[in-house]
């Protein structure tokens, strides 16, 4: 019998035959990157003339079952930004610890209370407070750090919040630290469906910079429906947050309303049947 | 003093025959020649303040900031050398990471004493190194409400978690001093540097270790704590009073540290400037 | 044979086929009026053999801190032994016990930093004075869920339904201990790789209390 280590754990040769490893497979690239396991599904934001609207709904699936039906996918940040998290849980999570202590940090260096107050800034930063478009590029070079680690952090973000020029801002990065920025934008199927019908209302910055508030929650809500209907991986509650120079307006536990289901009713068979 | 010339305060690591660590006395030295400062710990959240002496015109009034916040529950103001005291606060604000990042939860008041008092401690041992000039006086509100964990996602039961023990609270305003022999207790009202007597005897006058806890709120402590430095103060030399505050999440700090409000603290400042001038009529 | 030296896993190397030390199972954990309840069939299999009939697969890390393991037993055995021992650590430098969540939390990152070498879901349920019972959920990617209840393990999908038509929240605790048997007595019947005996440990103020309940008395009388 074959007493060396490498032997180990193998069916003897001797009484089997040669031992078969062709399914090993081993000799491939060596991988660290992972799938991702259990995650959201989309994010939608579109600009409006005070601010930004962004929204996600309350699932985290795992496969194609719905295993979690309260998990809140928009994280506020030092209360004038908000992240959308599309994509793994797990790393949402990692992110969103990271984005607390940086926020920690924030507050070593700058005091709100002291100088938010006297200085001319919007949403209550203090001066030279990470904003919006800070975050966002922070959160692009970690997402795009990380994946030529090959260890992609596996998820589709956006930022809603201001820019230095006090402007709404709303951008994009994904997992592979790709970054985008528009009017409207939105993650996953969202990018399929509720896209086209958000860019209906903001095509352009000067489009979005006409709409009202209630214009915009009334969009992203009929987005959020339409995903309802035709995202196999979402939920009818979720949450919706309204960024504003005032501050963030975050409503966690929203109930999709007016749905559209009575002229099931009017439907018979799949072709010729009337009965 | 009776260490000159017998070589026996010439090293931390060495004891005096009479059992001290002079270089740990020579360090207190250094704390008592520093601007005084207090802290104290009150129903509804902690007040530190500091008497910050103004060493040169061409310095920028408000600009450099004396009291530090570690994590955001926590402040730290200290009396004695201002570079060992910046080195103390980068260790606490690591020491609040570390735990971070460990346990997911923010560090207790108690368990940040406990490191940093561990810390100072270690610099009253080893040949190499002196220890600290400072003293520090550390103030926290832990959380009386249940925190989650960081980063955590989902909800436990609408009705609240079950089998909790009835009448028991949690957290609530801490407040420790740790001496540069590493030596740290938590204190109803705590002062060091140069004016501390004086401000220990105006603290003793305070309703502060009751029965029923402190019965002085913060907005009170703000304006004693102004009073008292301003009694502890060195007459004819020129500070500045720097102040911060700590409440809990339905005050108005929201449980994190904060500068007080200018407008309050001005008009702390204005009202411990006319009991001045009330007893030197007097 | 012959081994090379080529670095090659499939002509030098030693290799376990993991596939073969995975369990199928069932387990789950319910916050209750005084506290938590963890419960869990005893069915250890490698394929379709039963290597194990009666294990026990509800785990102590701390005094009135438990878990559930599912997935490779290899794994969540030396994921909670870790743990534990960090538990044990923190009671003594700290001079408290630790909090159910002080578990989740080195749990999780043992979990998500290791994502890609571990196999392991993980149900943490526990007691302690400030928060009263808590159940949190570790599924395999290593996020970390907060739960009124949660289920975990193979045989859990047959039983979303029972569970989510049966859950109320803040039961007595008889009424708890019903609705996990009840629980684990489905999933037991549809799922094959569940089975045996019906294992709980319930949390509270109280400490620590094991039922145990057995297929030949159609798991009505409670044992030990």
């Amino acid at each position: 019998m074959d007493h060396r280590p490498q032997a180990w754990g193998r069916p003897r040769d001797d009484v089997y035959g040669a031992y078969d490893a062709s399914y090993l497979h081993t000799d491939g690239p060596k991988t660290a990157t992972q799938s991702p396991i259990v995650t959201g599904t989309s994010v939608i934001a579109i600009k409006f003339k005070d601010g930004v609207v962004i929204a996600a709904d309350n699932l985290a699936s795992y496969g194609s079952l719905a295993r979690f039906t309260d998990v809140k996918r928009l994280r506020t940040f030092l209360s004038t930004s908000v992240v959308g998290f599309g994509g793994d849980v797990s790393d949402m999570q990692f992110l969103d610890r990271h984005l607390n202590e940086l926020a920690i940090d924030e507050a070593y260096e700058h005091d709100i209370v002291s100088t938010g107050a006297e200085a001319d800034q919007p949403t209550g930063s203090a001066a030279g407070q990470l904003n919006a478009a800070n975050l966002h590029k922070y959160l692009a070079k970690l997402m795009y750090r990380r994946r030529s680690d090959f260890d992609p952090l596996w998820n589709q973000v956006l930022v809603a919040g201001f820019d230095a020029q006090a402007k709404p801002f709303l951008a994009s990065v994904d997992l592979r630290g790709t970054t985008f920025t528009s009017p409207s934008l939105a993650t996953g199927f969202g990018a399929m469906l509720a896209q086209p019908i958000m860019r209906r209302f903001a095509a352009t910055e000067e489009d979005a910079a006409r709409l009202t508030r209630d214009e915009a929650v009334n969009v992203v809500k009929e987005c959020m429906k339409v995903l309802f209907y035709r995202d196999a991986r979402s939920l009818d509650r979720y949450s919706i947050a309204v960024v504003t120079k005032e501050g963030v307006e975050l409503s966690e536990d929203e109930q999709l309303e007016k749905q559209s289901w009575a002229f099931a009713e009017r439907i018979r068979g799949y072709g010729t049947q009337v009965v | 003093m009776t260490s000159i010339g017998t070589g026996y305060d010439l090293a931390n690591s060495i004891f005096s025959p009479d059992g001290r660590n002079f270089q740990v006395e020579y360090a207190v030295k250094a704390v008592e020649n520093g601007g005084t400062s207090i802290g104290i710990r009150c129903k509804d959240g902690v007040v530190l303040a500091v008497e910050k002496l103004v060493t040169s015109k061409l310095l920028k009034p408000n600009a450099n900031k004396r009291i530090a916040t570690v994590d955001r529950h926590l402040g730290v103001v200290y009396s004695g050398m201002i570079p060992d005291g910046r080195h103390f606060i980068e260790r606490a604000r690591d020491e609040a990471r570390a735990w971070r990042d460990t346990f997911k939860t923010p560090i207790a008041t108690a368990d940040l004493a406990s490191r940093m008092g561990g810390y100072m401690q270690a610099y009253t041992l080893y040949q190499s190194v002196r220890p600290f000039g400072i003293t520090a006086i550390v103030g926290g509100f832990d959380s009386a409400a249940e925190t989650p964990v960081d980063g955590e996602v989902g909800n436990g039961p609408a009705c609240g978690a079950g089998g909790k023990v009835a009448g028991k609270t949690h957290g609530g305003p801490f407040l420790y001093m740790i001496e540069p022999s590493g030596l740290y207790w938590g204190y109803y009202g705590a002062a060091t540097g140069k004016g501390r007597q004086a401000a220990k005897a105006e603290l003793e006058k305070l309703d502060l270790g009751g029965p029923g806890g402190p019965a002085l709120t913060m907005e009170e402590a703000v304006k004693e704590a102004a009073r008292i430095l301003y009694v502890a103060h060195d007459d004819d030399k020129e500070f500045e009073l720097e102040m911060t505050w700590i409440s809990g999440a339905d005050g108005p700090t929201k449980g994190a540290h904060h500068e007080v409000p200018k407008a309050l603290r001005e008009e702390a400042e204005r009202l411990a400037k006319q009991a001045q001038e009330e007893k030197m009529e007097e | 044979m012959e081994f090379g030296n080529s670095g090659s896993l499939r002509e030098d190397g030693i290799h376990l086929d993991m596939d073969r030390l995975k369990k199928g199972e069932v387990n789950m954990a319910v916050t209750f009026k005084d506290g938590v309840i963890l419960g869990a069939d005893s069915r250890t299999t490698t394929g379709a053999y039963i290597a194990n009939r009666v294990t026990d697969k509800l785990t102590q890390v701390h005094d009135t801190i438990w878990c559930c393991r599912s997935g490779s037993a290899a794994d969540t055995q030396a994921v909670a032994d870790i743990v534990k021992y960090q538990l044990e650590l923190f009671a003594m430098t700290n001079g408290k016990p630790p909090t159910t969540q002080t578990a989740g939390a080195i749990f999780q990152e043992l979990c998500y930093a290791n994502k890609d070498r571990l196999s392991a879901g993980l149900i943490i349920a526990g007691w302690d004075e400030r928060h009263g019972g808590q159940v949190y959920s570790i599924p395999l990617g290593g996020s970390l869920h907060k739960q009124p209840y949660s289920i975990g393990g193979s045989g859990s999908t047959y039983i979303y339904g029972f569970c989510d038509a049966n859950w109320r929240e803040g039961m007595e605790e008889a009424d708890a201990v019903n609705f996990v048997k009840d629980a684990l007595k489905e999933a037991i019947k549809w799922d094959g790789s569940s089975g045996g005996v019906i294992r709980m440990v319930v949390l509270t103020a109280k400490g620590a209390d094991r039922h145990l309940y057995l297929p030949d008395t159609d798991y009505k009388v409670r044992h030990e």
